[in-house]
């Protein structure tokens, strides 16, 4: 391939002291980024996955788009993204890796406003490129800080010509080279940075990961982008670009291997979006945002898999973006079939009992969120079990790291050699669970992942409940048919069902063909990724693989099996508990109380009138009025927290995703724009007006000395100059300078003859 | 014909070409633009003859195509000299310079309708002058160059510029010539001290350069002095914030073509200045007000993204767009780090070759609806389709999008700030840098939103237009002219966004020989006279700039 630039390998600065103790960094480390590609076991598996579903999605939308004036420009686009894609997950370099993420950028924001008719299309690729750009400003920042922290941004080790300072020949090249940041030379001897810029590199990085896999708080880019067509939610949005983020993290596991505190936050921020967006995922109607919440759920457990950091995690992070890109883009394409069907219309209110009509559509949706709920023995069991039993591993081998390292300090402080005693046995142990921890960070970490392990627990029950209700609100109950669809509610075409079809055997099938941990401990895909380079250096033997968890999968699968029974129970029938669920969840009752009419009508109620009669009878009415004031009051104080609960109840804030948007709206966007406006009016009245007015003073000068004013503009000019050649003159004779020279040999004659 | 010839020709058919377009004039308009295009076409040609001479490595020794010839005599005192070359630093200017000719031609074919003669005959002044600036290598003969642009340019934005003309060219003149007005006493000032140290009065600019490089000014105080001389005429011209509010006026009621011209390259005339005076020949003033004119750089930034934001007015959005760029070339250029100089070179041509494209797109915009309000238009990517395409192609590229040639330069920038504030030694307010390094990376979201908020409001959404009169023809998309006018910057945005190698190596040699003074002066903390241990000598330097390859 080609140098993209290349400053410095060859060329040196001029120097005429070569030994001189300013060396610079650029004489040292060449700036120069080669298009390489790489392929390893990591490259592989994105390489086989976005292929397979890029094709199987393109074969769909021959169907979806057929009708579409933009037609040529669909393809165009997807064969762009395809593109990028594939090179996002082969090159070689952070700063090629960061030109593909944008690239992979732009096609989403080019095809979210594929329609850019519509305005909310049109804001939408806005917005995701904006947040986007957020994430970016971290990735840059991290990029940079790995370019000064390491002196390279290439992931594999660099010959270069000359021996510097920061190239050692490495052996396998037999040649000088600059140790790459991924490359075999640092990850054999673990030279990585840690402390406080591992720390910074990771959360930069991290950073930029959030914003392209939607995590909390970037998310908030990915439910809009579904204004995008179907095939492109499925491919891009679901399955392959924003598993990128994890595909990122993933790849530079040994930096994240460093910073302990850095995959802490790493899993946290996974947790944590897994738990927030199934809760939001829980109350929309809009089928597409469901599954949209979803992805940024399932997302989070990919995080939470890589914030583990052992090897079990990253390969059950890894699984999971696999078996998910099967069966998401299996349910987008199925929610695409539907709006094709449905005239485009998408609220999962307005059409219902669709099993029907539409047959292969239903029972590949149905396969899909099978697998997503985790339900065995379809895919995302699989690999969702590995991801909770890799955390719940992680944890449980951290407590026990914990207990034996008090119990370790206990002993040295007994024994008296307490400093070194404790260093050495830390140390010794720490050798186990990765990176060298403090007592403080153990212990954070502990319990850390404790939590997210409960968290992810419940999320899956979350899981299957959403996905369950969004089956039962579009297949089942009595059939409803928007009156958009006019005549065309019936099954998709065979150029659209095929697709639908092959995606559902992969999400069946894969599962149970890539963990065999069950039956014979073996898992072809955890051992085939375990082959990357980067993954069997830095965390080599953290913990042996395919043990599989059987508690752990038992109660991930009940709780699974519980979510999907509360959605049948809910929703399929009547749905009379819904509402009641609906009412409690949104404190009716409760803001009740704060109501004046509830109020009024208890002064009515015919107890308190025969109080108030005998009260006025024995001449304590006012006795009684007070009382009633009081209680008043009281509910009234205690109501008004309530009436906040009309915004906040549970399900308001599910209902409104937790008002992120208008938060932001409000905190950032609004104040940027009012700031905007003021640096506008600044502009023009502080900084222009200033340019005026020192633009007027030579005419208010000029008015003291009316009589030169002779108002041509010839004659200022003249002036200018004048005055530009008397200063000039008067600086010249100071110094005894040429021109006075020139006018002196001039003066007296001789001319010419230069000094 | 050696090289030398081609340059002389190169800078002087356009002025030629006024003459000619003088004669042409009573055969009507197509005589004459179609002798302005051809004019430029054949300067084209001749600089891309040059450009393809030009040694690849950028290695180009006492210089390329040099013509050095006296000028008031060799025997007088005064050894002014008509004394151009080409050299790397130079180099893609003079290249932008004549293809945004040829654009700003095509531009002008239909949009001028009075007195056609005139305005081709400035707009080819114009041209020799920018191509002769960015050649000079003699002070009074850039001077010369430098401010003769200034006077086409009034004309062209005084007659045929839109409503508040005259006031818009009266201020943009009066600002940039009293700035620069400062600017030639400083120059003169570099000279005399040069004859006061050498006894020799040269005004070549590469001796003074080696000569000051080698034993800067003393002591500083004059040099700061010097250096702000300077800075008052470049500063105003580039323009670095606070010195802008000439630019949006003058953008605004320019001409498309005088808008073109304007972002396209009189501004980098400014960045050049000081990277060809201030860097190279004041080393000292450079290291000590790095830090301050890296503040003014990122506030430039910031603000002018800021500011864009508040626009309602297409032109003046861009306009402010350029200020918030410009900062990013300043902000490459004072990090006096080796790989932020070289972006922000680049950058140079990348802004120009961007923005010189979104005004003349937005000139296109106008000739069609009569207006550049944001809020009258709306979805207009259905209607003009190409001009749409090529709209966010242009975008992309001002907003630092990988694969196009803006995220080459700010990329360099970024990353070299980033690297001289934390991690170049010895730091000089290490805090300071830091900071801004920082904070100028925050410049990258900011310019993608308002951008991205223009085209969005502009060319998605729902059909908007002005209404029109019936009489008016139809509005429609982008036709030959137009796309050919705007092609060959398209090829140039996708170029030098994949091989951004290509049109550094041929500038490396030029701006470390440039900058070389001025980051050791910094490192060593100002020249604090242990400089003389290791004086750099101009042959020396030239010696191993030959051989080090």
């Amino acid at each position: 391939m080609w140098s993209w630039v290349n400053i410095g390998d060859a060329q040196t600065r001029p120097d005429t002291e070569p030994n001189h103790a300013d060396q610079h960094l650029d004489q040292k480390w060449p700036f120069r980024i080669d298009v390489t590609l790489r392929i390893d076991a990591l490259t592989c598996i994105m390489l086989t996955m976005v292929t397979l579903i890029s094709s199987l999605v393109a074969v769909f939308s021959i169907g979806y788009m057929h009708a579409d004036r933009g037609y040529w420009r669909f393809f165009a686009y997807i064969g762009l993204f395809v593109f990028s894609m594939t090179m996002l997950v082969s090159v070689s370099n952070f700063m090629l890796l960061f030109v593909f993420w944008e690239a992979v950028g732009v096609c989403s924001y080019l095809l979210i406003g594929f329609w850019y008719e519509k305005p909310s299309a049109a804001a939408a690729g806005k917005k995701a490129f904006l947040v986007n750009r957020v994430g970016d400003f971290g990735f840059m920042l991290g990029i940079f800080l790995i370019w000064t922290t390491y002196g390279t941004l290439n992931y594999h080790d660099t010959p270069i010509s000359e021996e510097g300072p920061a190239a050692v020949t490495v052996g396998h090249l037999g040649a000088v080279a600059v140790p790459g940041v991924l490359g075999a030379t640092r990850i054999e001897s673990n030279d990585y940075q840690g402390g406080g810029i591992g720390l910074a590199i990771c959360l930069l990085l991290l950073l930029g990961a959030c914003g392209k896999s939607a995590q909390f708080p970037l998310h908030v880019w990915l439910p809009d982008a579904m204004e995008g067509p179907s095939p492109v939610s499925a491919l891009i949005h679901a399955a392959t670009m924003v598993t990128a983020g994890v595909y990122m993290i993933a790849r530079c596991t040994p930096l994240f291997s460093a910073s302990s505190d850095g995959q802490l936050v790493v899993a946290a921020v996974g947790g944590f979006t897994a738990l927030f967006a199934g809760l939001i995922a829980m109350t929309q109607f809009d089928l597409k945002r469901v599954l949209a919440y979803s992805t940024i759920s399932q997302l989070g457990y990919m995080f939470l898999a890589l914030g583990t950091g052992t090897l079990a995690g990253i390969s059950a992070g890894m699984f999971h973006l696999f078996t998910h890109a099967f069966f998401k883009a299996l349910l987008f394409l199925g929610a695409g079939s539907v709006m094709h069907a449905m005239g485009n219309v998408i609220d999962m209110r307005q059409f219902g009992g669709l099993r029907k009509r539409m047959p292969y559509t239903f029972w590949t949706f149905l396969i899909g969120c099978v697998a997503l709920s985790g339900i065995a023995p379809l895919s995302g069991f699989w690999s969702k079990d590995a991801i909770v039993a890799s955390v719940h591993s992680k944890a449980h081998l951290l407590e026990v790291e914990w207990a034996q390292r008090q119990r370790g300090s206990a002993e040295a402080s007994r024994s008296g050699e307490e400093a070194a005693g404790h260093q050495v046995h830390s140390a010794s142990v720490s050798t186990e669970a990765g990176p060298l921890m403090s007592d403080a960070q153990l212990a954070r970490a502990a319990s850390g992942y404790q939590w997210l392990y409960y968290m992810a627990m419940f999320t899956g029950l979350l899981t299957a409940f959403y996905t369950f209700r969004a089956v039962y609100l579009t297949f089942f109950g009595p059939e409803v048919i928007p009156p958009e669809a006019g005549g065309h509610a019936h099954e998709s075409p065979p150029v659209m069902v095929w697709p639908l079809v092959v995606l559902a055997v992969f999400a069946a099938a894969i599962g149970l063909i890539l963990d065999q941990s069950w039956l014979n401990g073996t898992n072809p895909f955890a051992e085939f990724l375990g082959k990357t380079p980067s993954l069997t250096g830095a965390v080599a033997a953290t913990e042996t693989l395919g043990a599989f968890h059987f508690t752990v999968a038992a109660v991930s699968m009940l709780l699974a099996l519980a979510g999907l029974f509360l959605a049948t129970y809910l929703y399929l029938g009547d749905r009379r508990a819904v509402r009641a669920l609906k009412s409690l969840m949104d404190f009716r009752s409760l803001t009740r109380m704060s109501d004046a009419e509830v109020l009024a009508r208890l002064g009515h109620w015919r107890w308190i009138q025969v109080v108030d009669h005998a009260a006025a009878r024995i001449g304590l009415h006012w006795l009684v009025s007070l009382i009633g004031q009081i209680v008043t009051l009281l509910m009234l104080v205690i109501g008004a927290p309530l009436l906040l609960g009309r915004f906040v109840s549970p399900y308001r804030l599910s209902y409104g995703k937790f008002f992120v948007d208008q938060i932001y709206s409000i905190l950032i966007i609004l104040p940027l724009h009012g700031f905007a406006a003021v640096c506008n009016a600044v502009d023009r009245w502080v900084v222009d007006g200033t340019v005026n007015l020192v633009g007027r003073l030579p005419r208010m000068f000029g008015n003291l000395m009316r009589g030169m004013q002779t108002g041509l503009i010839q004659f200022y000019a003249l002036a200018m100059v004048l005055g530009v050649l008397v200063l000039l003159l008067a600086v010249d004779q100071q110094l005894s300078g040429p021109i006075s020279q020139f006018l002196n040999q001039f003066l007296s004659g001789g001319g010419g003859v230069g000094p | 014909m050696n090289t030398s010839h081609l340059l002389i020709i190169a800078v002087f058919l356009p002025f030629v070409g006024a003459g000619l377009i003088g004669v042409v004039a009573p055969f009507g308009r197509n005589a004459v633009r179609v002798t302005a295009l051809v004019v430029t076409l054949l300067t084209l040609a001749c600089v891309l003859v040059l450009v393809a001479g030009f040694p690849s490595d950028g290695q180009v020794g006492s210089g390329f195509a040099v013509t050095d010839l006296s000028w008031l005599g060799a025997e007088s005192a005064l050894d002014i000299r008509f004394h151009i070359g080409l050299d790397g630093l130079g180099l893609w200017m003079f290249a932008l310079s004549a293809i945004l000719m040829v654009t700003s031609v095509l531009v002008s074919w239909e949009a001028i309708k009075s007195s056609e003669s005139l305005c081709y005959a400035m707009l080819l002044l114009l041209e020799a002058g920018c191509l002769g600036v960015f050649v000079a290598r003699d002070i009074i003969l850039f001077y010369i160059f430098f401010e003769f642009t200034l006077i086409p340019l009034f004309f062209l934005i005084g007659i045929w510029g839109s409503e508040q003309r005259q006031y818009a060219a009266w201020k943009f003149f009066v600002y940039t010539l009293a700035g620069s007005l400062l600017t030639f006493l400083s120059l003169l000032a570099i000279v005399i001290w040069n004859y006061q140290t050498s006894g020799r009065l040269v005004f070549s600019m590469p001796e003074l350069t080696a000569a000051l490089a080698a034993s800067p000014i003393q002591p500083v105080g004059w040099q700061l002095v010097i250096f702000l001389g300077l800075f008052a005429g470049f500063a105003i011209k580039v323009p670095l914030f606070p010195f802008h509010t000439w630019l949006p006026l003058a953008h605004v009621q320019a001409p498309t073509a005088g808008s073109v011209i304007l972002a396209g390259i009189l501004l980098k005339i400014g960045t050049y200045g000081f990277v060809r005076f201030n860097i190279a020949m004041l080393p000292d003033a450079t290291a000590m007000l790095m830090p301050a004119m890296l503040w003014l750089a990122v506030l430039g930034i910031i603000y002018g993204a800021l500011v864009a934001l508040a626009q309602k007015d297409i032109k003046r959005l861009v306009a402010y767009s350029s200020v918030s760029h410009l900062g990013y070339c300043m902000l490459g250029l004072f990090a006096l780090n080796r790989l932020a100089v070289q972006g922000g070179t680049l950058q140079m041509v990348n802004h120009g070759i961007s923005t010189g494209a979104l005004f003349a797109l937005v000139g296109m915009l106008y000739e069609r609806y009569h207006t550049r309000e944001i809020s009258q238009l709306g979805g207009l990517a259905r209607r003009v389709p190409r001009l749409a395409f090529f709209m966010l192609v242009f975008t992309f590229s001002s907003i630092g999008l990988p694969g196009l040639n803006g995220f080459a330069g700010e990329f360099l920038i970024l990353i070299g700030t980033f690297q001289r504030a934390w991690f170049d030694q010895p730091a000089v307010h290490p805090e300071q840098l830091r900071l801004i390094s920082v904070l100028a990376v925050s410049g990258v979201v900011l310019g993608a939103w308002y951008m991205l908020w223009m085209v969005q409001r502009v060319f998605f959404g729902p059909l908007r237009e002005p209404e029109r009169v019936k009489s008016e023809p139809d509005i429609r998309d982008l036709g030959w002219r137009e796309s050919l006018a705007l092609a060959p910057l398209a090829v140039l945005v996708v170029w030098i966004g994949l091989q951004p190698g290509f049109f550094l190596r041929r500038m490396t040699p030029a701006l470390d020989a440039a900058s070389v003074a001025a980051t050791k002066s910094l490192e060593t903390e100002y020249g604090d006279g242990t400089r003389n241990a290791h004086v750099i000598q101009p042959a020396v330097a030239e010696r191993n700039a030959i051989g080090g390859n």
